[in-house]
């Protein structure tokens, strides 16, 4: 079924991608023109290490989309994973051991989601609602509110060290997004959620696992909230009930400015990197120009929209 | 929890010294009962007047956000100190009180400007830590302003949140002799300000001994929530005879539940913050009073207290910001707009 398709809809992609770098370098000359301060190392490091963690989240998400869902519990799972890895490191458990167990909340939270989508039959939007509010809930009392101190030294400085001048969490995140763009471009899994996600019916009937696909994107993503909150809470030093607010948000609009449908079945985990670079720069180049954080909301409201309405006039038939 | 934490910062400090030039050995900051402390009143005679700021100084303000009188009032006050002595200042703030990431990014971008010194006012104990981390290894002076407490700052400006539940207790001791039942409407728990406002509060009406608190809950900063606690309450207790706020929104909707009730006469209300509408409210009858802690004034001392600290002056870890109860009797002499006038009633109390 997807051989004839398959090589026009990967250009297409393509093309897409490089719509969303122009985009990203457009922003990068206007920048450098207006403010000296945007274009030097130190500052694009900045950057890359400020989109990180909304990197991490969106890849995930990007996956979610693509299957044709929506995961709304990021952040509250990135919270719970975050004060229970933390609380595991400061009671003196091994770090990596203490690491494995976040990335379990994590997944085990992606696993709750995705069984009560799939095999109960429930909307995505509706059932990570519920999460969003279920996870922020198992973060604020097991914590009674009050943050977490403690995160060993070492952790610390694995997530603030940097190799070769690029800061850890940015390495992570390219590793990811290698893994992310070999899972979705080279392996059945990622074949399986652009069919689930561009026709549920069509999938089913040739034979695709659907409810295991959805399952798999769910447990991926609830995987890269609780890395997301691994590389926080070593830069904070500690982990909070309240971190994670409105990640949600950021991710699903660093997947639309990449090119994800939200409607399912396409979507680009370059493009959504990108997106995220440009979120990161936009935030960047308006703070290092003194314009107010409304202002900044502003902008990214219009890319936001601009980047849908290029994308409906180069697709044509797709959104709505 | 206490030597955990304490446990905890040593370790995060060890990591700092990774990398970092910055080899403070400071412990876990309680700006409440820090020992190395002084009164804004007193940084004249101790330390004389305020130095002479270099031409070309840079200083950088990140508050919460500016949906939020309170922190436009704080930058106003770093403003007017700015305007004063021609220093080119910066004031930013999150989009809201949530988004502890952006509030980061923007301190972390303002780092990278050569500012001579940053005004932080942190959404959580947490969020701002690595910006502060990376500032103090640049040599950059970072006070910690008001309300969250970082527990790694080296300076802290701000007002004694204990304090202002102690100013409301000690009304109740002065104006109703009798005593008797009162409740307090808490803000979120787990903010060290809520906590720390109500524990003033019910130790210092509790020792006077013939006052009960009766009720203590949380109504997460939110008008409605409290004026349903608040409503809930009075059915409960009809005798009672007093509110306190964490406050002054929450204050608010404890008064409407009060008039609804029809117990104007039996209930006083007291607030916190000192907000217009709260100032409104007093001058009304409506509210009994609040304690007001004078954010543009707060914001010049803190400015005052940046300059002091970049002229090399060993300032006390912790500088405490004014506070008054406001209450019908004294309510014209505290709303002058006039900081020269606010500063001359404030030290003559």
């Amino acid at each position: 079924m997807t051989a004839p398709t398959r090589p026009a809809l990967l250009s297409r992609i393509r093309f897409r991608d490089a719509g969303t770098l122009l985009g990203l370098v457009l922003i990068a000359v206007i920048f450098s023109v207006l403010t000296p301060v945007f274009l030097t190392t130190p500052n694009l490091m900045n950057i890359l290490q400020q989109s990180a963690i909304n990197a991490c989240i969106a890849l995930g998400m990007t996956l979610v989309i693509i299957s044709g869902g929506i995961d709304l519990s990021v952040g509250p799972v990135a919270a719970l994973s975050a004060v229970l890895g933390a609380a595991m490191m400061v009671a003196g458990l091994p770090v990596p051991l203490a690491v494995l167990a976040a990335l379990a909340v994590g997944l085990g939270c992606g696993l709750f989601n995705g069984v009560l989508i799939t095999w109960g039959g429930l909307q995505p939007f509706i059932v990570t609602l519920g999460g969003l509010s279920l996870f922020r809930a198992f973060a604020l009392i097991y914590t009674g509110g009050t943050p977490i101190f403690g995160i060993p030294e070492g952790f610390r400085a694995f997530t603030n060290g940097t190799v070769a001048g690029v800061p850890n969490p940015v390495l992570i995140v390219v590793v990811l997004a290698l893994a992310a763009w070999v899972v979705l471009n080279r392996t059945p899994l990622g074949e399986y959620m652009m069919a689930v996600g561009g026709n549920e019916e069509a999938a089913r009937i040739s034979g695709v696992p659907v409810r295991l696909t959805k399952l798999a994107a769910y447990m991926i993503s609830g995987l890269m909230a609780s890395v997301a909150a691994m590389i926080l809470i070593g830069r904070l030093g500690a982990a909070e009930p309240t971190l994670g607010t409105l990640w949600e948000l950021d991710a699903i609009a660093a997947a639309a400015i990449g090119g994800a449908s939200l409607m399912g079945g396409r979507g680009s985990i370059m493009g959504t990197l990108i997106g995220c670079v440009i979120l990161g720069a936009l935030r960047n180049g308006l703070t290092l120009m003194n314009v107010q954080a409304f202002y900044q909301l502003l902008a990214t409201g219009i890319i936001i929209i601009v980047a849908m309405l290029i994308d409906r006039a180069t697709s044509g038939k797709q959104g709505g | 929890m206490q030597h955990i934490l304490k446990g905890g910062l040593a370790a995060a400090a060890l990591a700092l010294s990774v990398g970092m030039v910055q080899a403070q050995d400071l412990a876990p900051l309680n700006s409440d009962s820090e020992p190395d402390r002084m009164d804004w009143s007193e940084l004249d005679a101790k330390f004389g007047a305020l130095p002479a700021v270099p031409a070309g100084t840079k200083v950088g303000g990140v508050s919460k956000t500016l949906t939020n009188e309170y922190w436009r009032s704080l930058g106003q006050g770093y403003q007017n100190v700015a305007d004063r002595l021609g220093i080119e200042f910066v004031y930013q703030a999150a989009q809201s009180e949530g988004d502890q990431l952006g509030q980061l990014a923007i301190a972390e971008n303002l780092i990278s400007q050569g500012f001579n010194a940053l005004l932080f006012s942190p959404q959580t104990d947490a969020n701002l830590i690595p910006a502060m981390e990376k500032a103090t290894a640049a040599g950059i002076p970072v006070l910690n302003v008001n309300d969250a407490v970082i527990p790694s700052a080296a300076h802290y400006v701000g007002n004694v949140q204990k304090g202002n539940g102690v100013n409301v207790a000690n009304w109740f001791i002065a104006n109703r002799p009798d005593g008797g039942k009162v409740a307090v409407i808490e803000g979120q728990p787990g903010v060290y300000a809520a906590g720390q406002r109500t524990a003033g509060f019910t130790e210092t009406i509790t020792a006077a001994g013939k006052f009960e608190v009766v009720a203590s809950v949380p109504a997460n900063w939110s008008r409605e929530e409290a004026f349903n606690a608040a409503a809930t309450i009075l059915q409960q207790y009809p005798d009672l005879i007093g509110f306190y706020a964490n406050n002054d929104g929450m204050a608010l909707g404890v008064v409407e539940a009060v008039k609804a009730a029809g117990k104007q006469e039996q209930v006083a209300v007291f607030g916190t913050d000192g907000i217009s509408d709260a100032y409104a409210a007093v001058r009304a009858g409506d509210l009994t009073g609040t304690v007001d802690s004078f954010p543009v004034l707060t914001g010049e001392v803190a400015m005052e207290v940046a300059l002091r600290l970049m002229a090399g002056q060993a300032l006390p870890r912790v500088v405490a910001t004014p506070q008054a109860l406001i209450t019908k009797d004294n309510v014209e002499t505290f709303a002058t707009s006039d900081m020269a006038a606010l500063r001359a009633a404030l030290l003559a109390q």
